[in-house]
């Protein structure tokens, strides 16, 4: 078994090399397209963060006053439920408030030492049947009269712009990045086939002596699979680098909290990184399967 | 040691390579497959390493039916048959020692074994000097050694030499005989495809002549013609 892993590694390092620059652009296809999937799915768990409260369809939140009595609180509830404009009701407890606090002021422990769960409003999002913006602002308005009421904050136009605008681009970006892997594997599986025609006289021999299937093909596999893990590995430094530039790129919080929360946090990339390794590996060895399946005939 | 019954191979279209032909042939023989270009012999000899299956009839190698062997297997059966060629086959980019230890590398024979049974197979085709050479340094003679040498350290029970001295002169095909004839002492069948009348005629073995596709001729201790 010894001297089998060591031929692979050999013989895979030396077809690698014998085409370079065929190999160079399969890495680099495989590179940029991973990066286009991780920085659409970056941007898009950023956009999912920033505006978490306003998903499914959410108009406007009415905040209680935390001192508001159950009464209240209960009377406002059963309002909304009660009203025929109005689709959705869903109550937001305030450990919950706070569960959501905690995530989105992750960077910034001091904030979430300053709270605890009683101070925070207990509140109820609303989503309208009607989400035009006059009836919108008619709803909120009625509510904010209503006794224990602190607020009623409405899904402002850019909210939904920033939505809107992200999963438009998004779902551009992964097209494109869709396509591009499929080019990577493309060329993979070429650059496969390149080194078994210039391996063919040692593969008719291989054949000749009794090499099994398996012998024959995993140095090509090998290959596929080498070239598919360069890619990933380069397209997470990219990300990597380009991450910290797109934050400072951002405006400062203090000024429009939902952009500066469009950069995930450190530890919400690791599954976008996890998720392209293994895209990159797959494409690598489905490029090599077809080759070593198609065109290696033993 | 190898037994045809029956054996059809027929190509698209209609061309049969090879029709109705039974043959026995026992261990440790020496059998020369004589005939014109296109009469069968290289497809005869395909069919015994699975190159090509029988279209119909049944090839029995070493007792078993190579017809009903899984793909799998394929490689084990190729394991115990050496082939030589016309042309050699050596890899132009692997020195003497290195083509030889390629085909024990194959099949994943262990360093030590690679390490001992070259420079011996080496010694047996008399090219110990010439081990760190490429082919292009070496005469055609010499470069058919080093194929006989990678086909045998593997110690195969059959030889398959398709016409190897077709590309060398008279003098030099006498010592390329000489080595299968030492080869074929050690009990390994051998079966030569070849048009020299020559060696045919000096050699005096056992002849299967061929003529499109059909077995006209087995004769023991037989001549080209």
């Amino acid at each position: 078994m010894a001297i089998k892993l060591d031929y692979i590694a050999r013989e895979t390092g030396s077809n690698l090399f014998r085409n370079f620059t065929i190999t160079l652009a399969s890495i680099m296809t495989v590179a940029v397209s991973l990066s286009l999937v991780g920085s659409a799915l970056m941007v898009r768990q950023g956009v999912d963060r920033a505006t978490k409260r306003w998903q499914g369809g959410v108009e406007f939140i009415v905040f209680m006053n935390p001192t508001a009595t159950q009464d209240q609180v209960d009377g406002v509830g059963g309002d909304l439920r009660k009203n025929a404009l109005i689709d959705k009701v869903t109550f937001v407890d305030k450990n919950q408030a706070y569960a959501e606090f905690k995530d989105l002021f992750r960077d910034s422990p001091e904030m979430i030492d300053s709270v605890t769960p009683d101070i925070l409003p207990t509140s109820y999002r609303v989503e309208p049947k009607d989400k035009t913006a006059d009836s919108v602002t008619g709803l909120s308005d009625e509510y904010k009269a209503k006794p224990g009421v602190q607020q009623v904050v409405s899904a402002t136009q850019t909210i939904r712009l920033v939505q809107n605008v992200s999963s438009f681009f998004n779902n551009v970006i992964l097209a494109v990045a869709v396509a591009l892997l499929g080019a990577a594997g493309l060329l993979i599986l070429n650059t496969i086939r390149m080194a078994m025609y210039a391996r063919r006289r040692e593969i008719e021999v291989m054949k000749l002596v009794g090499a099994t299937n398996w012998f024959i093909r995993l140095p090509f596999m090998a290959e596929g699979l080498v070239q598919g893990i360069i890619g990933v590995v380069v397209s997470i430094g990219i990300l990597a680098a380009v991450r910290p530039i797109f934050q400072n790129a951002l405006p400062p919080a203090d000024q429009f909290p939902i952009f500066s929360d469009l950069v995930p946090a450190s530890t919400e990339m690791l599954p976008i990184y996890l998720l392209m390794a293994l895209l990159g590996m797959l494409v690598g060895a489905a490029g090599a399967g077809v080759a070593v399946t198609r065109f290696l005939d033993v | 040691m190898i037994r045809l019954d029956n054996v059809t191979k027929s190509y698209k279209g209609d061309t049969v390579a090879l029709r109705d032909a039974s043959v026995n042939i026992e261990k440790g023989e020496f059998v020369f497959l004589v005939g014109a270009s296109g009469s069968g012999k290289s497809t005869f000899l395909r069919l015994l390493n699975r190159e090509e299956v029988p279209t119909d009839g049944q090839i029995f190698v070493a007792g078993k039916d190579i017809g009903q062997l899984s793909t799998w297997k394929v490689p084990f059966l190729r394991r115990n048959i050496g082939s030589i060629f016309q042309d050699f086959k050596l890899l132009s980019n692997k020195n003497v020692a290195e083509n030889v230890a390629f085909a024990l590398e194959a099949i994943g024979r262990p360093r030590a074994v690679v390490q001992t049974q070259v420079p011996a197979i080496l010694e047996l085709v008399g090219l110990s000097s010439k081990a760190g050479n490429f082919p292009h340094e070496l005469s055609g003679g010499e470069q058919q050694r080093v194929s006989i040498a990678r086909a045998f350290v593997n110690r195969p029970l059959i030889l398959l030499a398709d016409e190897p001295t077709g590309n060398l002169d008279p003098a030099t095909s006498v010592g390329i005989m000489r080595l299968l004839e030492r080869i074929n002492k050690t009990g390994t069948t051998v079966l030569m495809a070849t048009h020299d009348r020559g060696i045919v005629d000096t050699m005096r073995r056992r002849v299967i002549e061929l003529d499109r596709g059909s077995i006209i001729r087995d004769q023991a201790r037989g001549v080209y013609e």
